[in-house]
């Protein structure tokens, strides 16, 4: 009786905080769902998708009991087991990329609530009704004011509290309900970035409503090096805005360059498509260490910790405008300006000054100031070539490098005069630095590369924001029929095996019809290719959600509007209720929504987060070689396990033997399986014959194409009936599949999970 | 089986924090005694075999001799399973490193022959950062098998691994006597 008693107050809590007394739809099953409430989804996932464990440590080294060596069984001080602690880590790493957006998303809205008020409307355009779809589906709430976006986000901070908690010594001893705690650390990564997003667009009147966004200038030589440069790097756009306000109030607007690194860039444009883009993280220090930039001003996230060394080195003025990177400088914020501006010109001093408006006034000033003695030149490739006489091929930057490449041969090249090895080794550089520090002989290797680096200029699409619901209306069928082939999400950082490699992917498969969406570092690497007729893709194709258009969301804070879209699919188009119904949304986009994410180059532990939030959706996830070093990968393994699921319209769970998706975290070793992969991932138990047909005309020319000329090998398992293969291939498929002694089966006539794994959901909640 | 102090690996993405590390072997008869010890010995072939190659002679060949010498299966990726087809060998399966780790970490698996799971599982042609995380959850979680490389790099998380190799011919002349030993028997 007590507990009926504590439960429903805590679910009258919950009602008035999500407004219950609104009925735009019927409350769900679980809204503000606590940490168990998805527990079962979550298993049911696990169960099919284990996780995979790659320990980089044999060691536990978490407390003073330690270190406990986790090696051939063995338990540590506390008890826990090697797979336990990875899955630890991994939520560890879950909960820094969630608490990095969740911080991001507090601190902006607090800011735009202090200039425009609590009760500011939020209005995403004509053509976006349903603005908030992750926050409607977690919390329940329809957020209607920049102060109802408070309560979605302190609701994401209590709920990390008690996540991190569980990482404590001893406590959590399942891998499995850690790997649970890290699905939802994903998706509350989500409703943090919606709320971060929604706040931007609303506070700073960012472009929303729209597909065709502005092309604006990509990389360091669209900057003109002639005026007083300022570069903004990380993520939070509190900062740069206000630059750009005051240039405009001082008429000064055309007189300093504004430009970024990492996603303060791409925020930055959507204000003002006056500023350039430079390039994603992988290409930070390489730009700082050229000395291009006046002032750097840094807000957080994703920028070096070694930044006022790193200024000092190239004679550039820092500011540090976040409290969450002070660098140990001094806390200038309240000194009279015009001090704090002498002492940067003078003295060359950096500076801590955590107030926006102060901040971009000692900024212009320095710029202005120190920009006319600053010699802003790329080395010649005679320098190069002097300085690179000095390598004795001793290896070692081989050896540091973490993307493997032999980077003592490019330079000696460079010293005999041939620069083709160099810029080779430039596009696979990761621009971390570790191969400049290793050198013995003190070599400026960066400074060497850039008679390598390409002095071209692109075109980015600013991003966009929301995915209209309009557009929704139009893809919805085609998407879950399976008449558009898929949808891929090229997200994440930059830490890639060759920065090429995004462009060529997303290229084929703009050209084969399916929908590309693209945020944060991987959108402006993809910018930076051009095709045999000089255009980038973002020229090439068009910016709308639907076949054959490449969609610039924005920032990493806009990967929200992805997932947000896979949601308005079950919601608009399937008419599912979204309010507070969490495992409805996830059971549709897993069996009928065929979408793939790729995370190519993560690097920043908020990829991480990111990914897991959309495997708990029920998105699939393709890492790249790096990405996997988080650990931890959901596998399946197609020929052991079940692949049941309940027909509903039959009302009787089916065996369909097709892994479709086949895994939600993979890793692909080459650019080659990538693009073989994708096209798989997208498959789903919801198509119709036409839809399939095309999804396996794509998978077999893709695999002719990247692997050699033969069919895949698990073609079979893929191939329902007669009517799914594909014309061109009729022939060939038929042969094979008599071959491999394959029987046909019948489609599954309405795919889903309810009724197979014990849940509070009803299976009629997923009949529409 | 395995030693305490440990050799850096080349590539220092793969420096072993821990405690067990691999047994360093230079001599390749001991190789072939392992290798000809084991009931079902498997090896697995990655992408990095098209690009290698050591005297004019692809490295996948030397692979592809290696398992001849002992009619040892081979599990390959995608990527290479059309060059294997032209030199004359089709692979026993098609996994990435991943997948062929994901199957070998159960103790009930069938194998590639499906004559049970494998004993001693070879490794060569994968990336280093890639191929040391396989090795890692083997190690970990398969205590029923024995990990070995033929890779010219250290590899920290396997049973057996070659030392660096600074210079090409002695890959070779490692590859060329091993195959030599398992021809005369091991």
């Amino acid at each position: 009786m007590a507990e009926i008693k504590e439960i429903t107050k805590k679910l009258e809590e919950i009602h008035q905080k999500i407004k219950a007394e609104i009925p735009w739809e019927p409350i769900g099953h679980t809204p503000m769902p606590d940490i168990p409430d998805l527990r079962s989804w979550d298993m049911k996932l696990l169960q099919t998708y284990k996780p995979f464990y790659a320990p980089f440590c044999d060691l536990c080294c978490f407390c003073t009991y330690g270190k406990c060596d986790l090696t051939e069984d063995r338990r540590g001080a506390c008890g826990i087991d090697i797979g336990t602690q990875q899955a630890r880590f991994v939520l560890l790493a879950c909960l820094m990329g969630c608490s990095a957006h969740a911080s991001h998303a507090g601190h902006i809205l607090e800011v735009l609530i202090e200039k425009h008020g609590r009760d500011k409307k939020i209005d995403l355009g004509t053509f976006v009704d349903l603005e908030a779809p992750n926050i409607r589906t977690v919390l329940g709430l329809k957020p209607e004011t920049l102060g109802d976006l408070e309560t979605a986000i302190e609701y994401v901070y209590k709920e990390i509290a008690h996540l991190l908690d569980s990482t404590h010594m001893g406590q959590e001893g399942s891998c499995l309900d850690y790997e649970s705690k890290s699905l939802h650390a994903g998706m509350l990564d989500h409703v943090g970035m919606e709320v971060a997003d929604i706040a931007q667009i609303v506070g700073f009147n960012y472009p929303t409503s729209v597909a065709n966004t502005p092309l604006v200038d990509l990389g360091w030589n669209s900057v003109d090096k002639t005026k007083p440069i300022i570069c903004f790097i990380g993520h939070n756009p509190a900062t740069s805005t206000v630059v750009v306000d005051y240039l405009q109030e001082n008429n000064l607007y055309d007189k300093v360059e504004l430009c970024g690194v990492c996603c303060t860039a791409l925020e930055t444009t959507r204000y003002s498509a006056r500023a350039k883009v430079i390039g994603p993280f992988s290409r930070q220090l390489f730009f700082i260490r050229s000395g291009f930039a006046d002032v750097i001003m840094t807000d957080e996230q994703c920028i070096r910790t070694d930044m006022p060394q790193e200024a000092t080195k190239a004679g550039s003025a820092l500011i540090a405008a976040l409290d969450k990177a002070m660098y140990g400088l001094e806390d200038a914020t309240d000194m009279n300006t015009d001090e704090i501006v002498k002492k940067m010109v003078e003295e060359k001093k950096h500076f801590a000054i955590l107030n926006p408006k102060k901040a971009a006034e000692v900024a212009t000033k320095v710029a202005m100031a120190i920009a006319p003695q600053r010699r802003k030149e790329w080395i010649t490739e005679q320098e190069a070539t002097e300085l690179a006489k000095k390598c004795s091929l001793c290896g070692m930057c081989e050896q540091v490098c973490p993307n493997l490449f032999d980077i003592g041969r490019g330079i000696s090249e460079v010293a005999k005069g041939n620069f083709d090895v160099i810029r080779e080794i430039f596009n696979l550089c990761v621009g971390c630095g570790k191969c400049e520090e290793e050198c013995p002989r003190n070599l400026p290797i960066f400074k060497i590369m850039q008679v390598g680096a390409s002095k071209e200029t692109w075109k980015i699409r600013a991003g966009r924001g929301p995915i209209m619901d309009t557009e929704i209306r139009t893809v919805g069928a085609p998407i879950t029929l399976g008449t558009i082939p898929g949808v891929v999400a090229l997200v994440g950082c930059s830490n890639f095996p060759d920065i090429r490699d995004l462009a060529e992917i997303v290229d084929e498969f703009a050209r084969r019809k399916y929908i590309v969406v693209l945020s944060g570092c991987t959108s402006m690497a993809v910018g930076m290719w051009k095709d045999a007729d000089g255009k980038t893709v973002y020229e090439k194709y068009p910016g709308d959600f639907d076949a054959g258009g490449v969609v610039n969301v924005g920032s990493c804070v806009a990967n929200s509007h992805i997932s947000g879209a896979a949601i308005k699919i079950a919601n608009i188009f399937a008419a599912l209720p979204l309010r507070g119904n969490y495992e409805v949304m996830a059971d549709y986009v897993l069996n009928r929504v065929g979408a793939v994410g790729i995370a190519w180059g993560a690097y920043s532990q908020k990829a991480a987060s990111i990914a897991t939030g959309f495997n708990r959706l029920g998105v699939p996830v393709i890492l790249g070689p790096h990405s996997s070093k988080y650990r931890r990968l959901y596998l399946s393994r197609k020929d052991e396990d079940e692949w049941k699921v309940m027909d509903a319209r039959k009302r009787q769970i089916v065996e369909t033997s097709e892994p479709s998706p086949e895994h939600l975290a993979y890793v692909c070793e080459t650019k080659e399986k990538a693009m073989v992969m994708i096209p798989k991932l997208c498959i789903r138990k919801n198509d119709t014959p036409q839809g399939r047909a095309i999804k396996l005309n794509h998978y077999i020319s893709l695999y002719k194409k990247y692997m050699g000329g033969d069919l895949p090998e698990d073609l079979h398992l893929y191939v329902r009936r007669d009517p799914d293969i594909p014309l061109v291939y009729k022939k060939e498929v038929r042969a094979y599949l008599q071959k491999m002694g394959w029987k046909p089966k019948e489609p599954v006539g309405l795919p889903t999970l309810i009724g197979t794994y014990p849940t509070k959901v009803p299976l009629d909640s997923v009949i529409h | 089986m395995s030693q305490l102090a440990p050799s850096l690996p080349f590539h220092r993405v793969n420096i072993l924090t821990g405690t067990r590390t691999a047994r360093q072997v230079e001599d390749p008869a001991e190789y072939a005694k392992q290798i000809t010890k084991a009931q079902r010995p498997l090896l697995v072939l990655g992408p990095r075999l098209f690009q290698l190659s050591l005297g004019g002679k692809l490295v996948l060949e030397y692979a592809l001799d290696i398992a001849k010498a002992k009619n040892i299966p081979i599990c390959a990726t995608d990527s290479i399973k059309s060059k294997m087809v032209e030199l004359g060998t089709k692979p026993d399966s098609i996994y990435d490193a991943v997948e062929i780790a994901n199957a070998l970490k159960d103790p009930d698996w069938k194998g590639v022959r499906k004559e049970g799971n494998h004993d001693l599982v070879m490794f060569l042609g994968i990336r280093t950062d890639l191929g040391e995380q396989s090795l890692s959850v083997l190690k970990h979680f398969a205590p029923h098998l024995k990990t070995m490389t033929l890779c010219k790099y250290y590899y920290p998380h396997a049973d057996f691994s070659l030392p660096n190799i600074r210079k090409d011919e002695q890959w070779k002349n490692f590859l060329e006597n091993l195959i030599d030993h398992l021809k005369k028997g091991g």
